[in-house]
This record gives structure tokens, sequence and C-alpha cells, in this order.
């Protein structure tokens, strides 16, 4: 099967990315080089598109309640306007997907899933909705799409162009309104560490977005960043990837999201599980590493301290924004993710030293 | 883009600089390119013997490890320090100051299924 391609194929060729599958989309990896978008993001503004995400739409009176039954955080008592973390949970406790939920207004929300996820997430949504007169789900994957403006120049960059005035806009909130002209769902959530605005139009309105978000923001220093760039920005922001630090056998709590995981809801899937493994408190879990030399740890690369194997690195990269430092997420024993304490990585058969640090890697500044 | 002249090159996308019977070794821009920002590079140590089309190192981009393949045999009599402290180099100037190593080509295994500039250009061109 063929990858498909968002709206904004033709634009990504013209600022001349690198195209890499996807997610099942072809999406561009970079433009202009991995550390220079880094850059931008950082200290200016990068532009993203995210249309391989998949965005379905929930309506009805029960949809807050359903969906607390199927996830570790509170759906309900959400308040329209506001955007929430998720994670959809197995019976094992284990993560089937991490999602943001945005409450558009009392009975209608804006669901995103991740789009290795959607083949999955798409039937077992529409199972557990099947029959409920007080849930409705639509899919909106491919004929909506998904622009972020991200960086401490966000806001100057994007409120010219909504209806709304997002300047007064808190972090995780939403808002409907007119971007450019056309409806669209503004955001201020993100996937970088930084300030940044995520807006939601259809796929016919992408192309025209992109370019007039592309015009006004070139004038503030804004590139169009793409995947590579998004990676290393959410790893350093100690933020989770599907399929590194959460997947089907890795919990929430395993996986760092334990501020996330809401037990006193009294019974969602996985329920049980999570509790007992907060009880036990024995289980192998995520802890970020800063290695000592200039040798990259990658997904995959054993984790030893002294002779005796602790785990496995998950994610990692050369990190722009810790002094250029290499840096992993490692899941390892209980022992073993103590902080301060020293890890070897095993890379290409030769030890490495590191040393376990508090997550995130990076905050950024207040202002 | 023209390859430079006066270089070998190999499939792998090394290119080789022959004089007498020592080579410099490097990656060509159009590797480099295709790699992004180099973060690491490692080379084979001062003194190693190399076998022809062994995997010698690695060149790491922020998104990937790649494999250095020697495109001849030989003993290797030095290598590109500055790359430690600034691997980028590769991606700046990959036919200069971004070299790897040089060898001391081992008589038996001259290199062979080389490239000039121009089928090497052809070669990238189609890639």
């Amino acid at each position: 099967m063929s990858d498909a391609r968002t709206a904004l194929y033709d634009d990504h060729l013209a600022f001349g990315a690198r195209m890499v599958p996807f997610g099942g989309f072809e999406m561009p990896v970079s433009y202009a080089g991995i550390l220079r978008e880094h850059d931008a993001v950082r200290h200016r503004a990068g532009l993203f598109d995210l249309s391989h995400m998949a965005q379905y739409h929930l309506e009805g009176p029960g949809v807050g309640h359903w969906a607390d039954a199927l996830t570790v955080n509170d759906v309900a008592t959400m308040k329209p306007g506001q955007a929430r973390y998720n994670i959809f949970t197995n019976d094992a406790g284990g993560c089937h997907d991490d999602v943001l939920f945005y409450r558009l207004d009392e009975n209608r929300w804006l669901l995103v899933v991740n789009a290795g996820n959607a083949a999955k997430m798409w039937p077992y949504l529409v199972a557990r909705a099947d029959g409920r007169r007080d849930v409705k789900i639509t899919s909106g994957h491919g004929s909506r799409a998904l622009v972020a403006v991200q960086g401490p120049l966000a806001t100057e960059i994007v409120a010219q162009l909504v209806d709304a005035d997002i300047t007064v806009m808190k972090y995780y909130t939403c808002v409907e309104t007119h971007v450019c002209g056309v409806p669209a769902i503004v955001a201020r959530t993100g996937y970088t560490g930084e300030d940044g605005f995520e807006i939601f139009v259809d796929s016919d309105a992408a192309s025209e977005l992109w370019r007039n978000l592309f015009e006004r923001g070139s004038r503030f220093g804004l590139e169009p960043a793409g995947l590579g760039a998004r990676d290393v920005l959410r790893l350093e922001a100690g933020m989770p990837l599907y399929g590194h630090e959460l997947d089907e056998s890795i919990s929430p709590v395993a996986g760092g999201q334990r501020w996330a995981v809401k037990t006193r809801k009294a019974a969602f899937r996985g329920r049980d599980a999570i509790v007992a493994e907060l009880e036990a408190d024995t289980h192998d879990r995520i802890a970020g590493i800063v290695l000592d030399g200039r040798v990259p740890a990658r997904d995959g690369y054993a984790v030893y301290v002294g002779d005796e194997r602790v785990g496995t690195v998950r994610s990692g990269s050369m990190a722009p924004s810790v002094e250029n430092k290499n840096i992993a997420t490692v899941l390892v024993t209980k022992a073993a993710s103590v902080l301060g304490g020293s890890l070897d990585v095993e890379i290409r058969g030769t030890r490495h030293r590191a040393t376990v640090v508090a997550l995130p890697f990076y905050k950024r500044p207040t202002p | 883009m023209a390859q430079p002249a006066g270089l070998l090159y190999s499939k792998e996308h090394e290119w080789l600089k022959v004089e007498g019977d020592t080579a410099t070794v490097g990656i060509t821009d159009y590797a480099q390119n295709s790699l992004g920002d180099i973060v690491f590079v490692e080379l084979p140590r001062i003194g190693a013997a190399l076998k022809q089309h062994a995997n010698i190192g690695v060149v790491e981009s922020v998104k990937a490890v790649s494999d250095l393949f020697t495109p001849a045999g030989g003993e290797v009599v030095e290598v590109n320090a500055a790359l430690e402290a600034d691997p980028a180099l590769v991606n700046r100037d990959a036919f200069g100051d971004g070299w790897l190593y040089k060898i001391k080509i081992d008589a038996s295994s001259m290199p062979d299924a080389l490239l000039g500039p121009d089928d090497y250009e052809k070669l990238v061109a189609t890639s």
C-alpha cells in the first residue's frame, strides 16, 4: 500500500523537503536541516504539517463518561475550551494510544490520535460507540488538516490571522474561530516544549493557511520544520512518543506519565492492573539519561549497570538545548532509574557511561 | 552539480584521492547532504589494517547511523582529528576539511570498481 499525502504535499516539495513514510503518510522529515529547524523553534518559530495525525469528532451528552471508562485521565470534568492529554489503556494497563481531547462545547469534542495508531484506534472507538445514542463518532482523518506554529514568537505570528483574541488563551485551551477567513479550531497546544498553536482546518484550506503563516512568519524568522526536528524537540521536552516511551506493554506509570493517571476515577480500562503496579512499585520504568561522550545512544541499545543488563534505550538524540549533549530515554529497572545513578549504554560493542537525570531535559525559559 | 575532478568515487558515496601509494578518503557532498546534520564520526585507529570494502566506522547524523566502507584496503596512516570536536566539518566541506582518513594502499587491493567524476555524477543524478 502506498503512503497517503497530506493536503500540503506540494508545499513541502516547494520548500525543498525530504519526504519519508510516517504513520501511513509521506511526511517531511526535514527542510533546511534538522538542527536549523530546531533552532528556529526554540528561538523564533517553526511551521509544522501534522495532518497525518487522525482527527476524530466526538459528539453527544455521553462522550465524557464513555471516554472516562477507556482512559486514565479525566474527560467528563473538562470545561468547554479546554484541551487535555490522555491515554487509552488496555486491560493489562498498557497504552493503546496517547491522545489529546479538545472540548469544543458542552457536547462536541475533537480527539487527536497518533497517525501510526489510527488503523487500530478507529475500529476500537467505533466498536465501543456502537449502539450508543449518546456518543457519535466521525473521522476527519485525511479530510482535516493540522498546521502548527511553535516557538516563542508564535503568538505574534498567528494572532493577526485569527478572528479570536489568542493572546489571552491559556496553555492547553482551544477555541472555534476563523483563521484567514476559514473556519478553524485554534488550540494553544504542542509537542515541542515551546509556546505555540495548533490550527485545525479542512484539508481544502490547508495550503492557503500554510502559505499565509509562512509569509507572515518569515518576517519573524519562522521556518518550516519537519518530523526530524519535532522528534528532537519533544525528546528534550520530556514528552513521550508512542512506540518508544509508551506502547501496549508499557503502562502510563512505567512510561513516565503517572501525572495523567487519575486513580480516583472509579473504573477505567486497565485500572486494576495500574493500581496493582503502583502499589507493588517494582516495575521497570522510563528514565532520562545524559551520556558522557559524543556518541549518540539510539533506540534499542542495551543498558547495563556493571555486568547486569538493566534495560534498553527507547529514544536518543544529540540535544542542542541540552548543551549539545547526547540524551536518551531508557526503560530500566527501578534500581537503575534512581536520579544521579550511573549506567552504561552499549554502542557497537563498547560501553559508554551515562547519568540518570530528571525529566524533562529542557524547560522553556519562563517569560 | 559537477563532481570534483581528480577524485575517484565509490558506489557507497565515498571519495578517494590517490597520491602515490597513499589515499585520502571522505564521503561525498551528495552523501553528507543525504545524511543531514552530522553529529558523530567514528573512524578507524591509526595503524589499523583495513580490508577493501570492509565496514570500518560510522557516520551519525541527528536521525541515523550510517556505516562507512573503505573503497581500498591498506593501513590507516592518519585520521582527521578535527572531526572529533567538529563533526559538522563533513557537512560544510565534504571534499576538503571534512576528509575522514588516509591510508597507505595495499598494492594487492588497488581499488577497482571505482568511478570517475562523470560516472559518479550519473549515479547520483539517478539516485
